[in-house]
C-alpha cells in the first residue's frame, strides 16, 4: 500500500513536469486541473488502458463509457487506488465536449509522440 | 574389347548411373532442404529470443514516465510494435506488406517473426522483428552437398565400371569362344573348297566329259561355300583389319563380281539387266567394296524366283540392285540389318550378309536403303554422294 502511494507521487511529480508542454485549455480544465490538485496520476491510467486495450478506439470507448458514469467496479484502477484517491465524480461534459476531451487527452498522452530510437 | 563389349557395357552404365544418380539427387535435395529449414529454424529461433527481449523492454518503458522514452533497438535486427489493430506504433523499420497470419516467414533475404503480446506494454499487441538470413551455413550446406554429389557420383561410376566388366565377363567368353569356333572352323574350310574349285575350272577345261550340269552344281555350291568363308573371315577380322583405302574402279570390280556370279545366275535362269557407268571412282578398300557388292548381287540372286530378273544400276551417286523377288513385309525392313535376319526362313544362308553391308555402309558413311513390295520385288539402294 505504501509503495503505491509513494509510485503514485512519483508518478504525479513526474506528470506535473510533463505536462508543462502545453496540454490544450479544454483538457486542462476539464481533467489535468483536478488530476494535478488531486495528485491522480493521468498518464499512468493512460497506461493502464494502453495494457488492457491498446488501440485508441477501444481506450476512447472504455473511457467514455467509464466517464459518463464512473464507478469503482468499472474503473481501469484496482480498488487499492481508491483507498489512496478518491472516487471520481460525474463530468459535466455533454457527448460530444466529453469526445472531444477524450481525443485531445489519448492525443497529449500518446506514446508514439515520445518514442526514440537509441 | 569388343563394339558390343563396349555397347552393353556403356547401356548398363548409363542406366545404373542415371538411376543412382536421380536417386542420389533426390536423396541429396531432401537432405539440402531439410537441413536448410533446421539452419533458418536456429535462425528464427534468434528472433524469437529476441523478441522476448524486446517485450521485456517494452514491460519496463509502460512503467517509465520521461518525457521520451528510448526503443530497444538491437543490431542485426529491426522491429516495430503495432497495436492491437496492427496499427503501426514505433519501430526501428517499416515493412510493408506483413503476412499477420504466419508467426515466421521469408521474404526475399530476411527472416520475419511475429510476436504476439499480451498485456500490450505501451499498447503493443504485435513485435515485428526481422533480419537478414545468414547465408554462410547455407551456402556450406550447399557446398558439402555437391560435394557428396561428386564423391558418390565418382564412387558409384567406379563400382559401376567394376560390376559392368563383372557382368560382360561370361559374355565376353562366350564371344571368344565362338570367334575362335568360327577361326578354327573357317581355317579348316578355306583349303578343301579352294581345292574343289580349282579342280572343277580345271576339269571342265581340260576334259569334255559328261555331267556338265552336275559340275556347275558343285562349282556353285563351292562358292556359296567360298562366299560364305569369306563373309564369315571378314566379320572376325573386321576389328583388326587393316584396310588399304585405295581410288578403286567401282564399275570394273562390279563388271567381275556380276561375271564371278555368273553360274549362279544361270542355274537360276534370272534375266539380268545392267546399266553400269564406266570409271566410276570410289576411295576405299577393296575388300569391303568386294564384300558389299557380293553380299547384294548374292541376296539378289538368292532371294529371286526362278526365271526372275535382276536390274544392275551404277552412276556416279548410287549403286542399285533390284529383283523380283519374294520381297520384305514393312515390318521387316527395320529389322533387316539384323544379324541372322533371314527375309523367308525356307532359304539357306546366316543373315549375315545384310550385316555385312550395313558395316561398310556405316564404315564409309554411305546412304542404304531399301525398299520393297511383297511378293513382287526388292530395290536395294548404296548412296555415297549426300
Amino acid at each position: 500500500m505504501d509503495k503505491i502511494v509513494i509510485k503514485s507521487f512519483f508518478i504525479t511529480a513526474i506528470l506535473s513536469t510533463t505536462m508543462t508542454a502545453e496540454p490544450s485549455s479544454s483538457l486542462q480544465n476539464n481533467c489535468l486541473s483536478c488530476h494535478i490538485e488531486q495528485k491522480i496520476p493521468s498518464e499512468l491510467i493512460h497506461r493502464r488502458y494502453l495494457l488492457k486495450y491498446s488501440t485508441n478506439r477501444d481506450i476512447k470507448e472504455r473511457l467514455f463509457k467509464y466517464l459518463t458514469n464512473p464507478k469503482k467496479e468499472t474503473s481501469i484502477m484496482p480498488k487499492q487506488f481508491f483507498l489512496k484517491f478518491p472516487e471520481k465524480a460525474s463530468l459535466e461534459l455533454n457527448d460530444t465536449e466529453l469526445s472531444e476531451s477524450i481525443d485531445i487527452y489519448l492525443d497529449y498522452f500518446d506514446v508514439k509522440k515520445k518514442l526514440v530510437l537509441p | 574389347m569388343l563394339s558390343s563389349e563396349k555397347r552393353s557395357l556403356f547401356r548398363f552404365l548409363s542406366i545404373y548411373l542415371s538411376s543412382t544418380f536421380i536417386l542420389f539427387l533426390l536423396a541429396t535435395f531432401i537432405f539440402y532442404d531439410y537441413q536448410k529449414h533446421q539452419i533458418i529454424d536456429i535462425q528464427n529461433a534468434e528472433l524469437s529470443i529476441e523478441a522476448e527481449h524486446i517485450t521485456q523492454s517494452l514491460r519496463q518503458l509502460n512503467e517509465t514516465f520521461t518525457k521520451t522514452l528510448t526503443y530497444p533497438q538491437k543490431e542485426p535486427f529491426k522491429s516495430a510494435i503495432y497495436d492491437l489493430d496492427k496499427g503501426y506504433i514505433f519501430g526501428s523499420f517499416n515493412p510493408k506488406n506483413i503476412l499477420w497470419s504466419e508467426e515466421y516467414y521469408q521474404e526475399e533475404k530476411r527472416l520475419f517473426h511475429i510476436h504476439p503480446l499480451f498485456p500490450y506494454y505501451l499498447g503493443a499487441s504485435y513485435i515485428v522483428i526481422s533480419k537478414e538470413i545468414n547465408p554462410e551455413p547455407i551456402d556450406h550446406l550447399l557446398k558439402m552437398s555437391i560435394l557428396f554429389l561428386f564423391i558418390a557420383g565418382i564412387f558409384f561410376t567406379l563400382l559401376g565400371l567394376f560390376l559392368g566388366r563383372l557382368f560382360i565377363a561370361p559374355m565376353k567368353e562366350s564371344i571368344e569362344q565362338m570367334n575362335r569356333f568360327i577361326e578354327d572352323t573357317t581355317h579348316e574350310f578355306n583349303t578343301p573348297i579352294s581345292t574343289i574349285l580349282t579342280n572343277i575350272e580345271l576339269i571342265d577345261t581340260m576334259y569334255d566329259c559328261e555331267g556338265k550340269e552336275e559340275l556347275k552344281r558343285i562349282e556353285i555350291a563351292s562358292k556359296t561355300l567360298s562366299r560364305l568363308y569369306e563373309d564369315l573371315t571378314y566379320l572376325k577380322l573386321n576389328h583388326n583389319y587393316h584396310r588399304e583405302i585405295e581410288s578403286l574402279n567401282i564399275s570394273k570390280l562390279l563388271e567381275d563380281r556380276v561375271e564371278y556370279f555368273n553360274t549362279l545366275i544361270k542355274s537360276k535362269e534370272l534375266k539380268v539387266t545392267q546399266q553400269i557407268e564406266g570409271n566410276i571412282i570410289l576411295e576405299m578398300d577393296k575388300n569391303d567394296a568386294i564384300r558389299l557388292i557380293d553380299n547384294i548381287l548374292s541376296n539378289s540372286i538368292k532371294y529371286n524366283k526362278k526365271e526372275g530378273a535382276i536390274e544392275i544400276g551404277l552412276n556416279s551417286k548410287t549403286l542399285r540392285v533390284k529383283n523380283s523377288s519374294i520381297g520384305i513385309k514393312k515390318e521387316d525392313i527395320n529389322l533387316i540389318q539384323n544379324r541372322f535376319k533371314r527375309a523367308n526362313s525356307s532359304e539357306g544362308g546366316f543373315g549375315i550378309g545384310l550385316d555385312i553391308i550395313g558395316q561398310v555402309v556405316e564404315r564409309y558413311g554411305f546412304k542404304f536403303s531399301i525398299d520393297s513390295t511383297y511378293n513382287e520385288s526388292t530395290e536395294v539402294n548404296i548412296r555415297w554422294i549426300k
